[in-house]
């Protein structure tokens, strides 16, 4: 009935043809013959351009009428003398088409279409990424892959993209966000990055080149039941999901429960801390299926772990003061990355080893990688320095990730023209 | 410094919160004495602001405030995808305030701390002129990473030092059979004093 209306409204207001500002619909119910008769003479009445949504049909009938603004008291006038009772039904056409639009934006997002209707400046849900993942794959199937390393402690599918031209067991970058749950702009990075890496293998610029001779692996969802409990439960949940016998308390930190330093200071052995490093190195199948992973690919040449906030960029050792063999070329490294990222909107990053930059952690993602052997292991924190912390505005999503890519390259391209 | 404590020489820019602009440079020392009580700070700043500007709005702020018909509420500010109301911008305004009295009384040569986020904020009408409000704010810390709740009361009149009260819970780290090595138990006195500054 007023759908047709609603929808020509919407098109006219699009293509800014028509507004209707102050427009009213008012409903009639007519309760006898002159009531209905009355109404029935509005109908005439062109020079009021009247809209009929329901038009008079009968006794105890709505009658429902757009009035446009000019109208509207006349409208009122012609009715209140005549002692026919109306209601206002809509005080404002404009603003619920306003409302409307907002809506139809909101409902988009949840259902993209494809990669390019993704809105990439907003926070999705894990169903949304999972979704967006399998789109990525479909829409480029000579290039991305999607692999189940394993399975969260929820039973959530722990997924890896694969960005490969071919070869075999290629020397390999690894990306991952969202170890820590909470970190809302890693995933929403990591998301940007996947579309990212395909635009520039199509377009045969950034990272075209590197994709020649190197794979490349993105873990988006790096802790997916972490992540759901930020959804549903609490936004500022940093653990996984886990719980071991002999505690009331859940989780294990992710990037305290690798098999460098695991135990010593700079984790907690209190289950009920943010910082727990877990009963035993690898406990975490989210920990332990990197693990397992890496070691069978055994041709990873540079691994980039993905954090929020403080806005550095990190090398080993986090576990020690011991500097690591490679710290000054790491350090260079870091340099580069970091001047890349600057240039781009100015962001400030301060870099260095984990335990002279932020502070002592052990059992840390990058120092196990590195000492697997894997030379250009980094860590990244993210936007911002503490003005919204974790809860960095969506309209940030953008920028951050922007930047960030250009430091990553700047990893990359190292690990490519370093080869060891 | 052998006998005395840790001492630090600090250089540091400052900015306006909302806005971002410079606000002035400052030099400051911090005398960490070897037996455990408050810092000796001693420190001296810039200002790029001028005064009546900072008055005007601070009475911008007071009047958006009082303007309201109804006390004013709020949960999650931010919200989870870090947007904050425009209405609820002068309250959370007020807590970064408030917020920052209590991490300058709970920080330490070793723990230091971030406002995450406004959970919950209620405003109690007066009947003088003075703003109040209870808010429950979430205290980022690290190196832990443990997350905070406090209860904040704040009381605010343009021209006036902001007065705070505030109660942090203690932290429930359950102790199991298991974990002897480390303390974090909610033994001890509950950490909430007044506080103006």
């Amino acid at each position: 009935m007023r759908l047709p209306v609603l929808l020509a409204a919407l098109v006219a207001v699009a293509t800014c043809t028509e507004t209707f500002v102050g427009h009213q619909v008012l409903r009639v119910v007519p309760q006898s013959h002159e009531e209905l008769q009355k109404v029935q003479e509005l109908q005439d009445l062109e020079h009021l351009q009247l809209d009929f949504w329901l038009a008079p049909r009968g006794l105890g009938l709505p009658v429902d009428i757009r009035v446009p603004f000019p109208s509207v008291q006349a409208v009122k006038a012609h009715l209140e003398a005549s002692g026919v009772s109306y209601s206002i039904m809509i005080e404002d056409v404009q603003a619920l088409l306003d409302e409307e639009q907002v809506e139809m934006l909101r409902s988009s997002r949840q259902l993209p279409l494809d990669t390019d209707t993704f809105n990439y400046e907003a926070y999705h849900t894990i169903d949304e990424i999972y979704n967006f993942m399998d789109m990525l794959v479909a829409e480029n199937p000579n290039l991305v892959s999607k692999l189940e390393i394993g399975r969260s402690t929820e039973n959530r599918p722990l997924y890896v993209l694969k960005f490969s031209t071919g070869g075999t067991n290629r020397p390999a970058i690894w990306i991952d966000t969202g170890i820590h749950s909470r970190e809302w702009v890693t995933q929403a990075s990591g998301v940007w990055f996947a579309k990212k890496i395909v635009q520039d293998h199509a377009n045969n610029e950034g990272v075209a080149s590197i994709l020649k001779t190197m794979d490349i692996f993105l873990e988006i969802v790096t802790n997916p039941d972490g992540f759901a409990f930020t959804h549903t439960t609490n936004r500022l949940w940093r653990k996984t999901r886990s719980k071991h016998s002999g505690s009331i308390c859940v989780g294990v930190d992710p990037n305290r429960n690798w098999d460098a330093g695991f135990g010593e200071a700079g984790a907690s052995g209190n289950p009920c801390t943010e910082t727990y490093q877990g009963p035993y190195p690898n406990s975490e199948p989210e920990v332990k299926s990197i693990v397992d992973f890496v070691k069978s690919h055994g041709n990873i040449k540079a691994f980039v772990s993905i954090h929020s906030y403080s806005q550095l960029l990190l090398y080993p050792y986090g576990y020690t003061t011991t500097p690591a063999p490679d710290q000054q070329e790491l350090h260079e490294v870091s340099a580069k990355a970091v001047a890349a990222l600057s240039s781009l909107y100015g962001t400030q990053y301060k870099y260095g080893s984990i335990i002279t930059t932020i502070y002592r952690a052990s059992g840390t993602t990058v120092d196990w990688t590195y000492n697997q052997g894997i030379k250009y292991s980094f860590t990244f924190e993210l936007r911002d320095t503490g003005r919204y912390g974790f809860l960095l505005p969506a309209k940030q999503i953008l920028p951050t990730a922007e930047e960030t890519w250009l430091a990553l390259k700047v990893i990359m391209e190292h690990a490519r023209d370093n080869a060891y | 410094i052998p006998e005395s404590g840790h001492k630090y020489y600090l250089q540091f820019s400052t900015e306006d919160y909302r806005t971002g602009e410079d606000a002035g440079n400052c030099l400051a020392t911090v005398l960490y004495p070897k037996k455990k009580s408050p810092p000796v700070v001693s420190i001296k700043c810039s200002h790029t602001k001028d005064q009546k500007k900072i008055q005007e709005e601070d009475n911008a702020l007071y009047q958006r405030i009082r303007h309201q018909s109804k006390p004013i509420t709020g949960n999650n500010i931010p919200d989870s995808h870090g947007n904050i109301e425009p209405a609820l911008e002068p309250v959370w305004a007020l807590a970064v305030a408030g917020s920052s009295s209590i991490m300058w009384e709970k920080s330490t040569e070793t723990l230091a701390y971030f406002l995450a986020q406004v959970k919950s904020v209620r405003q109690w009408m007066r009947k003088d002129d003075f703003t109040e409000f209870d808010y429950t704010v979430l205290l980022h810390e690290i190196p832990t990473q443990e997350i905070i709740s406090c209860h904040l009361r704040l009381t605010w009149l343009p021209g006036h030092p902001l007065k705070v009260k505030h109660f942090c819970a203690p932290q429930s780290h359950a102790m199991d059979e298991g974990s002897g090595a480390e303390a974090g138990s909610a033994a001890g006195p509950p950490a909430g004093k007044g506080a103006t500054f």
